[in-house]
């Protein structure tokens, strides 16, 4: 089987285990969701680099914070929300506030929450997270990017919080993928437009500019699995190019991607920038197909967002 | 390697007037300051880096060395005047406390601090993080010991009970935990605020050992840190009852000794006045 036929989880377990087995002190910790995180094949593999600590999110992101000042690595999962919210000031004090070489995984971001629901549908994460000093913002978009970067964190000392998307991902990279800390992919090529992606919105994006390239519209697409540092020379670049930004993103529009965007080109490189993402509301149990239409950013909402600002540039 | 030291009383009674005149000296200079929770543990602190902790100063990140979390990380000025008077920072620094720019902050910080294992300061987390790493010393055969104190008003919080239910999980007998029992929180005495007894009960049906120590006597909280140590399969708490403000005769006993004001130079000369030690050399 091809890497890009198995499930973002599964990757994420025969990595980790890979990884371990070439550094005995990186760790896997749970709170009670290692079969939704895909690692038991990790318990099974390395049982005394696993620990569940139960339903304690709290507690995991301290006992993370020790062993770490004992020289372990640990990859400390959750869903999104229990991560970045239920135990905010676990991470920022214990982690991000310490320094402490912890990874923090928070699982299932954004709609991707489906059936979960509201309660475990979590659109601030980025925002929270890009808000603590000191800590490092990640979102694979495919599972080579989640591969190769899962190396470099483990590789690489410091707080870092990474989304990890649980289910099958549209291939994007290939083998030869190298994730780049602190640059933006430039995915499509173009003029009319830039579109800013990161994690699970790159794939529309590409599916947008598919559909554009067959009315003769390129855009620049500009894929970023880190959020934070953020790459500012690449926007900036390719602001001045289109200038026009449209930003993607899974969560809250408040404080995440478009955030970001904003207060870089702000300062910067002023253009125009259209945020696509959830506007400042909860989420609900649905599909994500639902999702995606009801909040406005899937393929054809920024196929038409592009296409808007072409008409009016006519 | 420096690692017990022997026991002599007179030297350990001077020891903790003297840390007691330091620390009211520091909050001084600083204008304020956590009494009262600093005076309480001072004893403990005491026996731990002066007569149980295997720790050298000059080496201070051995990878063997013994481990010490102050859960309650707004005792941090007991802590400070241990770690310097212990070698680990020169003495002088100790009146930087609060100040801008110190390394002395009024919650522990590990980043800041030489001889700080762990930061600390918004309550319940440093417990999980002790137990963080007992588990490291488990998982690498590592014969050192994790000793951690929690406040008792810090044991409102529900991670205290989290870590607890994992450290009995996992067997930690390589984990002496006390609770620093003064029986007052910020709001008043921790029975009237929310309730924490029968508390020794309560460490009980978490699976821990429970000893119980009078937190200001030599004796006990040596006795009783041998027989916790000793403890097999399990981890241990130490409730040692102790007193708030311990030694003050102004703030001893007093809720109000949480954190004081010292708006100037005459009440910093009270504060001092009655600590007075004969012949102490300080600064």
């Amino acid at each position: 089987m091809s890497l890009h036929e198995k499930e973002m989880r599964q990757v994420y377990a025969e990595t980790l285990v890979e990884i371990i087995s070439q550094n005995p002190n990186v760790m896997v910790l749970e709170a009670d969701l290692s079969k939704a995180s895909g690692t038991p094949p990790v318990a099974k593999a390395h049982p005394s680099n696993f620990l569940d600590v139960g339903v304690a999110e709290a507690n995991m992101m301290g006992v993370a914070a020790g062993l770490a000042s004992c020289g372990k690595i640990p990859f400390a999962a959750t869903f999104t929300p229990f991560a970045t919210r239920r135990a905010c000031d676990q991470v920022t004090i214990s982690i991000a506030y310490a320094k402490r070489n912890v990874k923090v995984i928070g699982t299932s971001p954004g709609i991707t929450a489906t059936s979960n629901g509201g309660t475990h549908m979590c659109f601030q994460d980025l925002a929270i997270m890009r808000a603590m000093p000191n800590m490092i913002v990640l979102s694979p978009c495919d599972v080579y990017e989640l591969r190769s970067m899962l190396h470099w964190m483990a590789a690489t000392e410091g707080p870092m919080y990474m989304q990890l998307l649980r289910m099958k991902e549209p291939k994007i990279f290939d083998e030869n993928y190298k994730f780049i800390p602190g640059k933006a992919v430039q995915i499509r090529e173009g003029n009319a437009a830039t579109i800013v992606t990161t994690g699970y919105t790159t794939r529309w994006a590409i599916e947008a500019a598919n559909a554009l390239q067959a009315q003769g519209i390129s855009v620049d697409i500009l894929h970023y699995p880190m959020i934070k540092p953020f790459d500012t020379q690449s926007l900036v670049a390719s602001a001045k190019k289109t200038g026009y930004v449209i930003t993607v993103e899974n969560q809250n529009i408040l404080g995440g991607l478009g955030s970001a965007v904003c207060e870089t080109l702000s300062e910067q490189y002023p253009v125009k920038v259209k945020r696509m993402g959830v506007h400042d509301v909860f989420g609900e149990v649905a599909t994500e197909d639902y999702l995606l239409n009801k909040h406005e950013f899937s393929a054809n909402h920024i196929k038409a967002a592009v296409l808007e600002n072409v008409k009016n540039k006519i | 390697m420096e690692h017990v030291s022997a026991f002599d009383r007179t030297v350990f009674d001077r020891r903790a007037a003297e840390f007691r005149y330091v620390i009211a000296d520091m909050m001084g200079h600083a204008g304020s300051g956590h009494l009262g929770g600093a005076f309480s543990i001072l004893e403990i602190l005491i026996t731990l880096y002066w007569r149980e902790m295997h720790i050298d100063p000059k080496n201070r990140l051995m990878p063997t060395r013994d481990r010490f979390v102050l859960s309650k990380g707004h005792a941090g000025p007991a802590l400070y005047a241990t770690l310097a008077f212990r070698g680990y920072f020169d003495t002088k620094d100790l009146l930087t406390l609060n100040k801008n720019g110190t390394n002395l902050p009024s919650h522990c910080d590990m980043l800041k601090t030489p001889g700080i294992d762990m930061t600390a300061g918004s309550l319940g987390q440093g417990l999980s993080a002790a137990v963080g790493m007992a588990i490291a010393g488990k998982i690498d055969k590592k014969d050192y010991n994790v000793f951690a104190i929690i406040g008792d008003g810090e044991s409102n919080e529900g991670q205290i009970w989290e870590a607890a239910m994992l450290a009995a999980h996992k067997k930690l007998d390589n984990l002496v935990v006390f609770t620093d029992y003064n029986k007052f929180q910020i709001d008043g005495p921790t029975q009237e605020i929310c309730a924490l007894d029968p508390l020794t009960d309560k460490w009980k049906s978490f699976g821990w050992e429970v000893f119980e120590c009078d937190g200001h006597s030599w004796d006990s909280i040596w006795e009783t840190l041998q027989k916790a140590k000793a403890v097999q399969g399990k981890p241990a708490m130490i409730i040692a009852h102790t007193i708030k403000g311990k030694g003050h005769p102004i703030y001893e006993n007093k809720c109000e000794s949480h954190n004081i004001r010292i708006p100037d130079a005459k009440a910093h000369q009270e504060l001092l006045n009655a600590l007075h030690v004969e012949g102490l050399q300080w600064p």
